[in-house]
């Protein structure tokens, strides 16, 4: 039996769901990008993809969020095959998609006022808070940085409570102290809304600080070489960075992605 | 803002509302920068005078700053000779005048933003709408306004409609122009954005496209605006008796030069004025995408 949703919004389920990704295969004319790529992510899990630049993580995302149609495979979500772009599965693209004619609150209450929700803007009262921008509530997106971006864009997307979450290599621009920051905010915020997560990244440490389960993408046309659960422990935070068995299987990833 | 907590374990994301943070920048300069543009206009002005009272130029090839402020006056105010019937009027008819030649370009410029900002669109938004309107709009907009006045003529006869007609032409490719170039440059991953937070396919054209174009059409506008004003003098060849140009072309047939300057300052003056009042009515709008 499904376990019963947490709390209904707008028709959106607040609960995870588990995601199936079967013989996925996508050319660009001549070039073939997804050569039947497996995954499977379990409810409220994780996934974190590495896998060499130019290699099709982001391609495998957009055919994931309904961006595009593959030209093979099935993709499955709590069972129900995939049908076009839709709030219940958004990605949130490298470099953050805020509207720049709006305000931070209502960029963040754009999606609640789009399901016509009377509790928009308590919605995005509670974001600001979650994002730690609640004085820049009347900002616009480009007097915000980087960092104060990303976080609004994620956030943007959880105002609907997405049973799916796809993040495209979300906080690749930024820098290192800065992601650090980002990757307690992702853990602290997931901790409190129950996600299933596809995270694309090319960083090795990012996806063993995050991920639940580590998918391997080889090179075009690439399929997946490599999934595994990562049993590093719940407590992750910057304290995990100096812990030697971190670094040891960071090692060990980093030279299988440098072997594929 | 004020609240600032240090990281800590309760505060995971140690969150720092210090990060930079780009204000708008501030205007002291501009005012400066004003005055500035002041300085050739005043310096011609005063080259202009000094010759006048010299002599070096005659007064029936350029009457005096004096003489042109006079005018000036009695366009505005009235008070010279009774206007005989059947002549296009002057002293105390600016009123007249700017009202005739300002009621056409508005109505002109409607017909042109009702035209072209969907036409514009459907170009920018369609390839093969582009691909079959684009040489055509290309083609046309290159045929200067002075050129289309005989067809105009022909198709309107004198009067109000080929004024109105010339006006709508010289106004109207700006505003596909840069209504297509908007509309296409609308980011893909806007759109996207907004139907993965559930936006109604239908509502994509009010609540991203058109907002996200926005600047671009504005831009149209007031360079549609513009070149809509500028063809009035044009559309005021087509015998209308009243508007500022058709005051013009009376003025040069009695050669009074310094009602030519006085329309001339007009012209200057109401098209400057239209595009203050289209800038300012747009920039809540459009301010979001300032530098
Ligand atoms: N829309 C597209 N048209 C043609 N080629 C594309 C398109 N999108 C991606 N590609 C190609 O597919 C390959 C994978 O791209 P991408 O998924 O962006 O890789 P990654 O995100 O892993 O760096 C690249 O070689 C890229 O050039
Ligand atoms: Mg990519």
């Amino acid at each position: 039996m499904s376990p019963s949703p947490v709390r209904s919004a707008g028709g959106l389920t607040a609960v995870a769901t588990d995601l199936e990704v079967r013989g996925l295969r996508k050319s660009y004319g001549a070039v073939q990008v997804l050569d039947g790529v497996d995954l499977s992510v379990a409810a409220g899990e994780v996934a974190a993809v590495l896998g060499p630049s130019g290699c099709g993580k982001s391609t495998l995302l957009r055919l994931l969020a309904g961006l595009e149609e593959p030209d093979d495979g099935t993709i499955t979500l709590g069972g129900e095959p995939l049908r076009g772009p839709s709030p219940t599965h958004p990605m949130v693209a490298q470099g953050a998609t805020l509207f720049p004619w709006l305000s931070l609150r209502d960029n963040l209450a754009w999606g609640p006022s789009a399901a016509r929700r009377s509790d928009a803007d308590a919605v995005a009262d509670e974001l600001l808070v979650a994002t730690g921008l609640t004085g820049f509530a009347d900002a616009l997106p480009r007097q915000l940085s980087g960092g104060m971006r990303q976080r609004a864009a994620i956030a943007q997307v959880l105002a609907n409570r997405p049973p799916v979450l796809l993040l495209d290599e979300p906080f690749g621009a930024l820098d290192a102290q800065t992601r650090l920051r980002m990757h307690e905010w992702l853990r602290g915020l997931l901790a409190e809304r129950p996600t299933t997560v596809v995270l694309v990244t090319h960083d090795v440490e990012e996806a063993l600080l995050l991920g639940d389960r580590l998918a391997l993408l080889g090179r075009r046309p690439s399929r997946v070489i490599e999934s595994s659960r990562i049993s590093f422990g719940a407590e992750r935070g910057r304290a995990t960075l100096r812990d030697p068995r971190f670094v040891e299987l960071k090692v060990q990833v980093l030279e299988r992605v440098l072997a594929s | 803002m004020a609240e600032h907590t240090a990281p800590g374990p309760d505060d995971p994301g140690g969150l720092d509302e210090r990060e930079p943070v780009i204000t708008p920048s501030g205007r002291p300069r501009r005012r400066r920068r004003r005055l500035l543009g002041l300085v050739v206009p005043a310096l011609l002005v005063t080259v202009w005078a000094l010759a006048s009272a010299a002599g070096w130029v005659s007064p029936r090839l350029l009457p005096s700053p004096g003489r042109v402020v006079e005018a000036g006056w009695a366009f505005v105010a009235g008070g010279g000779g009774a206007t005989l019937p059947g002549v296009t009027p002057f002293d105390g008819a600016a009123g007249r005048h700017v009202g005739a030649s300002v009621g056409r370009w508005l109505v002109a410029f409607a017909l042109a933003v009702a035209v072209g900002v969907p036409l514009g669109a459907a170009i920018g938004l369609s390839r093969r709408t582009a691909e079959l309107l684009d040489p055509l709009v290309q083609a046309l907009r290159s045929i200067p306004i002075t050129a289309w006045l005989p067809i105009a003529l022909v198709w309107f006869g004198l009067g109000e409609g080929a004024a109105r007609y010339l006006v709508f032409v010289g106004a109207l490719f700006p505003i596909v122009i840069a209504t297509a170039d908007g509309a296409s440059r609308v980011p893909r991953a806007l759109v996207d954005g907004a139907v993965m937070l559930g936006t109604r396919r239908r509502d994509l054209g009010r609540k991203v496209y058109l907002p996200a174009a926005l600047p671009a059409i504005v831009t149209g506008l007031r360079l549609g605006l513009t070149l809509g004003w500028m063809s009035v003098i044009v559309g005021e060849l087509t015998g209308t008796t009243s508007g500022v140009g058709a005051m013009m072309w009376a003025a040069r047939e009695v050669g009074r030069l310094d009602h030519i300057i006085v329309g001339m300052a007009t012209f200057a003056l109401v098209g400057l004025t239209g595009d203050l009042i289209l800038r300012a009515a747009a920039r809540p709008f459009v301010a979001w995408s300032d530098r």
